[in-house]
């Protein structure tokens, strides 16, 4: 079940040529390409970190729009009305955005999986409807909040699309390293175990619910530092920006790149904001084509674009185990009772 | 398998930068040949049907200018950006703008699209107008190439507790709106504009928006019974509001906003519930004298076999208009010498919604409000006392 | 305490839509153990189809009277949606049967998208309007408080409609044969029961339902768009989830409780805060009973 240490050194060179590209990359991209890059950065990172709650820890969440909402307000109302510097917000909104999603998951986390899923919903909607009615005049109602700062490092101030692409990316690459290593830590391997079977883990004395309530804080707490690049990238947020519609992108980018696997959310960033970018001359049947393409990848990978190592070792060896008489039956329960 | 997906990576990384590259080098120099035009709204998505207003507006209006053989001897081009209404995307359709070359942009549908779009178009030095946008936020930074022909919601506000308070004589009344930035903002200046002149607003509240049955708002209305109700939404949450009042009871005067300026309104109310259903707008096309409105309105039918969608969709065509009027008059296409003349030189330009006067903030001037009636036949008549 | 009552009027009317709507919902886990999201598309198409037949094809005017000719539009369009719905199961979900929980969602999802937006591109993104009078506007007055005619006829359908669909599960040996499907389809297999036709006949009862509610909506609300299926189908998903999934009076209960919280919230705090107290209360009904209010408690097998 472990990840097998000679298969990384193959992708060292991906790894490279991906870092070359990127480096590349502003050289030769306008505004507007270097601006998809950039939200395409933010999608990798509030992919990430939605990863951590559903690829990692297998826990429905369709409302990790809430976190990253909870992290852009912070950032907004506390830049606008005290002007505190935007950077110096980025772990304050990390850290409220992980209390929110302690208190959120904490009573509900003993639900079995699609119950999470319609309580994450409400818990997303709630929070939408909140930002949108303006409690006590902090959230500017449906205008949002407009005159956010921007980000300043000994005076140099962050602004321009080319200075955010390495503001964004460096904080990606941070991630990414940080998560390969969780990825390998005792908590990485507990969250998989709860993943394939939480009985059998709870039996080998692993905390559950510690485990699950740690994946939905750092989940949020990521969240949040991508809402906090948002909202000074944008300087203005709306609670639009917020919607059910998000969550489900985000949901949609783990569980289309391959759930557990860094370089599948890469990817599947890149199928679910970077494709309908480049379908924009359809204009209106754009999203037509991309709704099909959805049902398509699934019927065709349903483990996602890049599934995780573990993932596609563990169906492997299910499938050389399986006799031929058995497969005719599991055809018809496999994936039913999860 | 390893190898497949990282030749799939690369080959991913290199058609972006491929995409990217093409991007930029071939509009350079197609920008000599025509004059680009950008339409960025609300093309798909909740709010789809006013961006196709906005596309359908400005791509009649283009093909009559360059049936006339364009301008300064070179056609028109239209450029479209579709920015669902959010903000995110409104401010890649503003790059991708840029980064085509048009000279003005007209859009944004909402308020907050509008303004991550402005300040990129601002940096570029694009001439930028919204037709709908209201508020007041947007003008107050300072931006010379900011316009927009819409009004700011405070003037239909003042006009609307003027017309309850002194043309109708009420005292008691009930504000609905949508929690959209339009409506909340006219229902907030409305409310302000009342009780200052000593009105109570017994209920201000919002409905949800794309909801059919607001049964349970309107009994609660009903229970406070005042003797005006003003919705300030749109047409289709108001058409609807108003059959349900009447269903459930309720006998006060119905007032809407100006977005209920549309014949769906007695359409979806039926002509039974809407008769006497008042609406505060600009004069409609057919009561102005101007030719141009009417012009438009015809034209509109004979090529898309219908009215045109809101009133928005009058006012995205008077800002084309204006770009064409300051391209014919400075006989140039640079956006800054174009918004200098809107700021400095343009004077009742007859607009399709009116006279069109530029502060220096870029605020429309003035305000013709006025107040329709719904007859027994489900026609829109200026309202006599 | 008249308020009240109207109230309660106005929610259950709500809420036996979002009660139909649900049964497709329910149903659809039951048996297959996932959220069909594109459901809500389904019920919205409905009412489509409807207002093409009424208003394009001119059917009322063909048909001499306006009940015979409602009852055609009701049971072809029925049939029609019961048609896309097992074509959707075909094409989007069966493929999908022997992977995992997250895939089919993530294939409704995008079935949802699909459909919204052909539904756009045929139609248009404006509104359409459902001619007057297809149903006499009656309403009377009891005790101060109103209750018109196609409220009634709403309640009544659904209900009965519900009523049917309870009996055909608990009653029938192809009840008999979905309930088994529920528990264990190898077993429904080894017991003799075609498991593909029962999961077909789901994705023919359910939005065949749905479509029902979608022309209910076109005909009383008179106003229908395409991203109503969004609105409605979310709503109906919580009633669903409410009442305990898979269970069919549950949604029944759920549905016509999350109509009455939404006319309650609205009524009594405030209508732009109703859909954040649905939500509330949802979650809190979950943290007590994790499996909804008449969902049953099963031990979660991992």
């Amino acid at each position: 079940m472990l990840a097998n240490p000679r298969k990384p050194n193959k992708l060292w060179y991906l790894y490279l040529a991906l870092g070359a590209g990127a480096l590349i990359y502003p050289l030769v991209a306008n505004a507007y390409w270097l601006d998809v890059a950039n939200f395409f950065g933010i999608y990798v990172l509030l992919g990430l970190s939605l990863n951590i709650i559903v690829g990692y820890v297998g826990l429905f969440n369709l409302g990790h729009a809430a976190f990253y909402a909870v992290g852009a307000y912070t950032t907004a109302i506390l830049s606008t009305r005290f002007h505190v510097p935007v950077l110096l917000l980025l772990p304050v909104s990390a850290i409220l955005a992980a209390f929110v999603g302690y208190v959120v998951s904490r009573p509900i986390l003993h639900l079995r999986g699609d119950y999470l899923c319609i309580v994450t919903i409400g818990f997303g909607e709630i929070v939408r409807i909140t930002l949108n009615n303006d409690p006590f005049g902090l959230t500017g109602g449906p205008n949002g909040i407009m005159g956010i700062a921007r980000p300043e490092l000994f005076g140099f101030r962050v602004y321009q699309p080319l200075h955010y692409y390495f503001l964004i990316w460096f904080l990606v690459l941070l991630t990414i390293f940080a998560l390969k290593r969780l990825e390998n830590s005792r908590i990485g391997r507990a969250w998989n175990y709860i993943r394939e079977d939480e009985l059998a883990a709870a039996a080998m004395g692993i905390d559950v619910n510690r485990l699950k309530l740690l994946a939905f804080m750092l989940g949020a707490g990521l969240a949040g530092v991508a809402g906090n690049i948002y909202a000074s990238k944008m300087t203005v947020i709306a609670p639009e920006s917020f919607s059910f519609w998000e969550s489900v992108v985000m949901f949609c980018i783990v569980v289309l790149g391959g759930p557990g696997s860094i370089p599948g959310i890469m990817v599947g960033a890149l199928g679910m904001f970077v494709l309908p970018e480049l379908f924009r001359g359809f204009v209106k049947a754009r999203m037509l084509v991309f709704g099909l393409a959805m049902i398509l990848m699934m019927i065709f990978r349903p483990a996602g674009l890049w599934p995780a190592q573990r993932y596609r070792e563990a169906v492997r060896e299910e499938e050389d185990k399986r006799l031929p008489a058995d497969q005719e039956l599991k055809t018809t329960s496999g994936g039913l009772k999860g | 398998m390893m190898k497949k997906l990282l030749t799939i990576g690369l080959v991913l990384v290199l058609a972006l930068l491929v995409a990217s590259c093409g991007q930029s080098q071939q509009q350079a120099p197609k920008a000599e040949e025509t004059i680009k035009i950008g339409v960025q709204g609300p093309i798909s998505g909740d709010w789809a049907l006013e961006g196709q207003g906005f596309v359908n507006a400005v791509t009649l209006l283009a093909e009559q200018v360059n049936a006339k053989g364009g301008l300064l001897g070179k056609k028109i081009e239209i450029i479209q950006g579709d920015d669902k209404g959010d903000p995110k995307e409104a401010s890649l359709v503003a790059q991708k703008m840029v980064s085509s070359k048009v000279i003005a942009v007209l859009g944004a549908y909402n308020s907050s699209a509008t303004e991550p779009a402005s300040g990129i178009y601002n940096e570029a030095k694009i001439l930028h107008i919204t037709p709908s946008s209201t508020a007041t936020k947007l003008t107050e930074k300072g931006y010379k190439l900011f316009f927009r022909t819409c009004f700011l919601d405070d003037r239909q506000g003042l006009f609307a507790a003027d017309f309850i308070t002194g043309t109708l004589g009420k005292k008691k009344v009930a504000l609905i709106h949508d929690n959209t930035t339009y409506a909340k903002g006219l229902a907030d200046w409305t409310k302000k504009y009342l009780e200052e002149k000593g009105a109570t607003v017994v209920f201000n509240d919002a409905i949800t928006p794309k909801e059919k049955d607001f049964t349970s708002t309107l009994t609660k209305v009903k229970s406070l019974d005042p003797e005006v109700i003003y919705f300030t939404g749109y047409f289709s949450e108001g058409g609807l509001l108003v059959r349900q009042a009447r269903e459930l009871g309720i006998k006060a005067i119905f007032m809407a906003g100006d977005a209920n300026n549309n014949p769906d309104f007695v359409k979806n109310a039926g002509v039974q519930a809407a008769k006497g259903a008042i609406i505060t707008t600009l004069p409609m096309p057919k009561d102005l004298p101007y030719n141009e409105a009417k012009q438009f309105i015809a034209d509109y039918k004979a090529k898309y076999g219908k009215d045109p969608e809101s009133i928005w969709t009058l006012t995205e065509a008077d800002a084309f208009r204006l770009v064409v009027e300051a391209i014919e008059k400075t006989k140039s296409t640079d956006p800054v010498k174009l918004a200098e003349y809107l700021h400095t030189q343009l004077k009742d330009f007859p607009g399709i919604t009116g006279p069109i006067n530029y502060d220096e903030k870029g605020d429309r001037k003035g305000a013709g409000h006025t107040a329709y009636v719904i007859d027994e036949k489900g026609e829109f008549v200026l309202y006599k006392k | 305490m008249q308020q009240f009552f109207q109230q309660l009027v106005n929610g259950l009317t709500i809420g036996s839509i979002y009660a139909l709507v649900a049964l497709g919902y329910t149903m659809v886990y039951g048996i297959l153990k996932m959220i069909n999201f594109a459901h809500g598309e389904l019920f919205m198409i409905g009412s489509f189809l409807a207002f093409t037949l009424i208003v394009s094809v001119g059917l009322m005017n063909i048909i001499p009277s306006p009940m015979v000719g409602l009852l055609i539009v009701f049971l072809f369009v029925a049939c029609l949606v019961a048609i896309l719905g097992v074509l959707l199961e075909r094409t989007a979900y069966r493929p999908l049967r022997r992977s995992t929980r997250l895939a089919p969602l993530v294939s409704a999802l995008g079935a949802s998208i699909f459909l919204q937006n052909a539904i756009m591109l045929i139609y248009g993104g404006g509104y359409l309007v459902f001619p007057e009078n297809l149903v006499p506007n009656i309403n009377w007055n009891i005790g101060g408080v109103n209750i018109g005619l196609m409220r009634v006829l709403i309640l009544f359908l659904s209900l009965s409609l519900m009523a049917a669909l309870y009996l055909l599960v608990q009653k029938t040996r192809l009840g008999a044969a979905m309930r088994a499907c529920s528990l264990d389809h190898d077993t429904a297999r080894l017991m003799g029961i075609n498991v593909d036709r029962i999961i077909a006949l789901v994705f023919i009862i359910g939005p065949a339902l749905g479509a029902i509610a979608g022309i209910m909506v076109g005909l009383y609300y008179r106003q229908i768009n395409f991203t109503m299926g969004w609105a409605y189908g979310l709503r109906a998903f919580t009633a669903a989830i409410l009442g305990g999934i898979g269970n069919i009076p549950g949604a029944m209960v759920g549905g016509l409780l999350l109509g009455v919280f939404e006319t309650i919230g609205a009524g009594y705090v405030s209508a732009a805060w109703k859909d954040a107290i649905s939500f509330l209360i949802l979650i809190l009904i979950l943290i007590l009973r994790p499996t909804g209010l008449l969902g049953e408690r099963v031990a979660e097998k991992v």
